[in-house]
């Protein structure tokens, strides 16, 4: 399921040649684990892109932990970043006010965040399409301006600064821990949409009415699957904290629950591993657009968009499915 | 005189202002093959959508093998052991033929809560969602897309869905709605084997008399939401009510009834 | 409570209501004809107010006559702006899946908001009221802001207006028609496309008006949009979607709610619009006036 390829002559379905595929994939966690050595030899610019990488990795985990709902539920959530803000709250919160250490404040960061789910997603569930986007749009907004307004418990506008990082936790280390959290979530991922459950959720996606008519409690199903994905978001969020040091009423806004929805567009919401490729291709879009200017940056918000109305207007399918209608044309 | 399965009892349904099933009674015995026929808008498909859970009666009982299922959500009523093909093809075309009917053998089996085994080494599931497909004829179609299969193909598989669910009841809309004539008898001959062999109570709507009045044990006319007539083929053909309204001169038919 | 303090928070809550509902309704009506809820309503609100505040400091002052000039410019302004988004973008997903009109207005929400923060940038705006409504006026002995009574009854106009527009003009025969019967309308040689462009323009005005009437009525900045659509959202959810006399309840509802309870709950009377439409959406998804779907 993860690579459907048909067969453009007999329409059948070809699953991906499997040792071939599982060679890539170990050479290319290989390459993720040794990269961090490569770039520590390069100074300063090798520290700043292992930064980047780790950066990636966890944006990679947000956008992964979205589509779990988005592409294989086919639920618009645009309130995703609320999961992620508590995630980074919890391990802010935990690590520098009650000084708890590391893994268990990562451990308590989807828990939370799942709680957040398990309530948000009671309301959120009992509705489709349409209302559905606008309920958790307006609940991650609560939660941003709780957290706006509630200056004693989460610091207002100032944010959480200043969380405590373990000594051992070099940014070489800190990599190697996220990219290894990662790699745990995508094998639970994968798991997960591969198994009855996941097969589950797809049918709903496909024909919400038909699923309830094969006896499928689409509510709850949709439930646990919104429960699911916060908690990915909450780690994916604690890392973050992490990563800068800080939680701000930032991570919770809307404008953060576009990046996810965006990655997975972009690298295609019908695979498992195609918002990773979305997360990497905007990161590095921004770290270009960087280099090449300053000033562009300003207008990231802008470009995003512009880049969202391409896709949806254009390549619906992702660059992947853009790059397949391209051969098809080409061949055709 | 086998049990009622199935008992409608005073089963009234209006949407907007318009009663479209209004105080409708009638039985069902266990392991009949029955036929509703009536004029379009008689509310034969909201008959179904009642009994199915879909929409919510405004009053009226529906027992299903002893238990009041009105007003029971779809998927509950699934699980009694109710099931439904469509009108118009109801599939999940995204997914392959197998695993359409896959997904409704876990359903089943209650296996929707597994996170851990990856559906396709589930054999014994795939085992039996073969014999599904090779008792409606799918089993060379298995690894397509489903929403790739010709029409006829797509209706059989929505029949396939349903009898993955081991149902007590089955309710077929139209099975043979869009299908040429050489198809519609082949299904047909198809359905009919499929009730002598698993010996499961079949509901089914129809247009085709033919058809109706070649296969069905009982059929009962519906018509502005109300029983006419109910009987067998031959009652039915000989009852004046319905001959002069329903199957007298076509042109009356609508204005008649 | 005094009396005068519950007459004085009523009106303020009336004007905040009737605010909404200006610019709620134009959501709902688009909606209504369109099948597609634009995300990006709250953001051509915003750039109205934007707009109406470049225009008033270029032509300097809080005269009537200015005041007249930014009613009569910005909001066909923003419809004209619509209508450019309509043709350009809107109606090429009209047919295409939820997700991907859902995708789009969302995408035109990044450019738009972005827009303005480069065009005006962050700081807090206003436009100067004009001087016969910048005073206040004597109600049972209370002085009461003349501005908020102004836009109290600036929107039952609308209402009455949009009532007018939908049920006695031959346009809103043919809008109210395309609401229910699409086809059948485009079968009987009306350009459907035509009817949906201009609800969308009317629907762009609306939001203009709302932008010109708040930016005399408070400080304007970067956050209003994303405020006014989610305030928009709940009014709509409340009343149902598509439905302008649900849009009108809403509002007030919104409107009165915020404003009283801001007397006990401060400044987290704010958070009042999203607990009742997660209320109302889990007792009656549809609304009060809206239609189940199925």
């Amino acid at each position: 399921m993860l690579n459907i390829k048909l067969n453009p002559e007999t329409n059948i379905y070809e699953p991906e040649t499997k040792t071939r595929h599982r060679v890539a994939t170990a050479l290319l966690i290989v390459v993720f684990f040794i990269l961090p050595f490569v770039l520590a030899h390069l100074g300063r610019t090798g520290v700043y892109w292992i930064w980047v990488t780790t950066e990636i990795i966890i944006m990679s985990l947000f956008a992964m932990s979205l589509n779990l709902i988005l592409g294989f539920g086919g639920m618009v959530s645009f309130g995703h970043a609320a999961f992620f803000g508590v995630g980074a709250y919890t391990v802010a919160l935990l690590m520098k006010k009650a000084a708890a250490p590391l893994l268990l404040a990562l451990a308590a960061a989807p828990l939370m965040a799942a709680v957040a789910a398990v309530i948000i997603g009671w309301f959120c569930v009992r509705l489709t399409g349409l209302y559905f986007s606008i309920l958790t749009l307006a609940f991650s907004q609560l939660l941003y301006m709780v957290a706006f307004q509630w200056y004693t418990f989460t610091g207002g506008d100032d944010g959480l600064h200043g969380v405590p990082r373990p000594d051992f936790l070099s940014p070489t280390n800190f990599y190697l821990f996220c990219l290894v959290i990662f790699l745990i979530c995508v094998w639970l991922m994968r798991m997960l949409v591969n198994s009855s459950f996941g097969l589950t959720i797809r049918t709903i996606r496909e024909n919400m009415d038909r699923a309830k008519f094969i006896g499928v409690n689409v509510r709850f199903y949709q439930w646990l699957n919104f429960i699911i994905a916060g908690a990915f978001a909450g780690l994916a969020g604690g890392l973050f904290a992490q990563l800068n040091r800080f939680a701000q009423t930032e991570f919770l806004h809307w404008s953060r629950s576009a990046e996810p929805i965006l990655a997975s567009l972009v690298g295609g919401m019908y695979s498992l591993m195609g918002p990773t490729v979305g997360s990497a291709f905007l990161m590095c879009l921004r770290i270009v657009l960087q280099q090449a200017h300053k000033g562009l940056v300003e207008y990231w918000a802008i470009i995003l968009g512009l880049i969202l109305l391409v896709m949806v207007l254009f390549a619906p399918g992702g660059l992947i499915g853009l790059v397949q209608k391209i051969i098809k044309k080409k061949n055709g | 005189m086998a049990a009622d399965i199935l008992r409608v009892e005073k089963l009234s349904k209006s949407f907007s202002g318009r009663l479209v099933i209004d105080n409708l009674s009638f039985r069902v015995a266990e392991g009949e093959l029955s036929a509703i026929i009536g004029p379009n808008g008689a509310g034969k498909t909201t008959l179904f959508n009642l009994i199915t859970g879909y929409h919510v009666p405004d009053s009226g009982k529906i027992i299903f093998n002893g238990q009041n299922i009105a007003g029971l959500q779809p998927f509950k009523t699934v699980r009694l052991g109710l099931a439904r093909a469509f009108q118009r093809t109801n599939i999940f075309p995204k997914m392959t033929v197998l695993e359409n009917v896959v997904s409704a053998c876990i359903t089943r089996q209650e296996r929707n809560l597994n996170f851990r085994t990856p559906y396709k080494k589930l054999t014994q599931i795939h085992q039996r969602a073969y014999e599904i497909l090779d008792s409606v004829g799918l089993t060379a179609m298995a690894q397509r897309l489903s929403g790739t299969l010709a029409h006829g193909n797509q209706k059989l598989l929505d029949i396939a869905v349903a009898l993955a669910l081991e149902p007590r009841l089955l309710l077929l809309d139209e099975p043979t709605a869009g299908m040429s004539p050489d198809e519609r008898w082949q299904t047909v001959a198809l359905v009919k084997d499929l009730w002598e062999r698993l010996k499961v109570t079949m509901v089914f709507i129809e247009h085709d008399m033919d058809i109706v009045f070649g296969i069905s044990q009982k059929i009962r006319v519906l018509c502005y939401g109300n029983l006419l007539a109910e009987g067998t083929p031959k009652e039915i053909s000989n009852n004046l009510k319905v001959i002069e309204v329903y199957l007298g001169e076509k042109p009356m038919m609508d204005e008649a009834c | 409570m005094s009396i005068e303090y519950f007459v004085f928070m009523t009106i303020n809550g009336l004007s905040q209501g009737m605010l909404l509902f200006i610019i709620a309704s134009g959501l709902s009506l688009v909606f209504g004809v369109l099948r597609v809820i634009n995300f990006a309503h709250g953001s051509l609100y915003m750039i109205g107010a934007f707009l109406a505040f470049s225009i008033s400091s270029l032509v300097s002052g809080g005269s009537l006559f200015n005041f007249l000039l930014l009613l009569l410019v910005v909001p066909p302004a923003i419809a004209i702006l619509g209508f450019i988004l309509e043709i350009s973008l809107f109606r090429r997903v009209y047919r295409q899946e939820h997700l991907l009109q859902l995708l789009l207005t969302y995408a035109l929400v990044l450019i738009l908001d972005d827009l303005v923060r480069i065009v005006w940038g962050g700081n807090p705006r206003n436009v100067p009221r004009p001087e016969i409504l910048a005073g206040s006026v004597d109600i049972f002995g209370l002085a009461l802001p003349t501005y908020n009574v102004f836009i109290m009854f600036m929107g039952p106009v609308i209402a009455l207006g949009l009532w007018w527009l939908l049920h006695r003009t031959r346009a809103g025969n043919l809008i109210r028609a395309a609401v229910t019967f699409p086809d059948t309308l485009g079968a009987l040689g009306v350009n459907v496309s035509w009817v949906m462009t201009s609800t969308f323009m009317l629907g762009c005005w609306l939001a203009g008006l709302g932008g010109v009437l708040m930016a005399a009525l408070a400080n304007i900045d970067l956050g209003i949009g994303m405020e006014k659509i989610i305030e928009s959202f709940a009014v709509v959810v409340i009343g149902g979607l598509g439905s302008i006399g649900g849009a009108l309840l809403g509002s007030l509802i919104i409107g009165l709610g915020v404003t009283f309870f801001q007397l006990p709950l401060g400044r987290w009377a704010l958070v009042f619009p999203y607990v009742i439409m997660a209320l109302v959406l889990i007792w009656r998804p549809w609304g009060f006036f809206g239609k189940p779907e199925r």
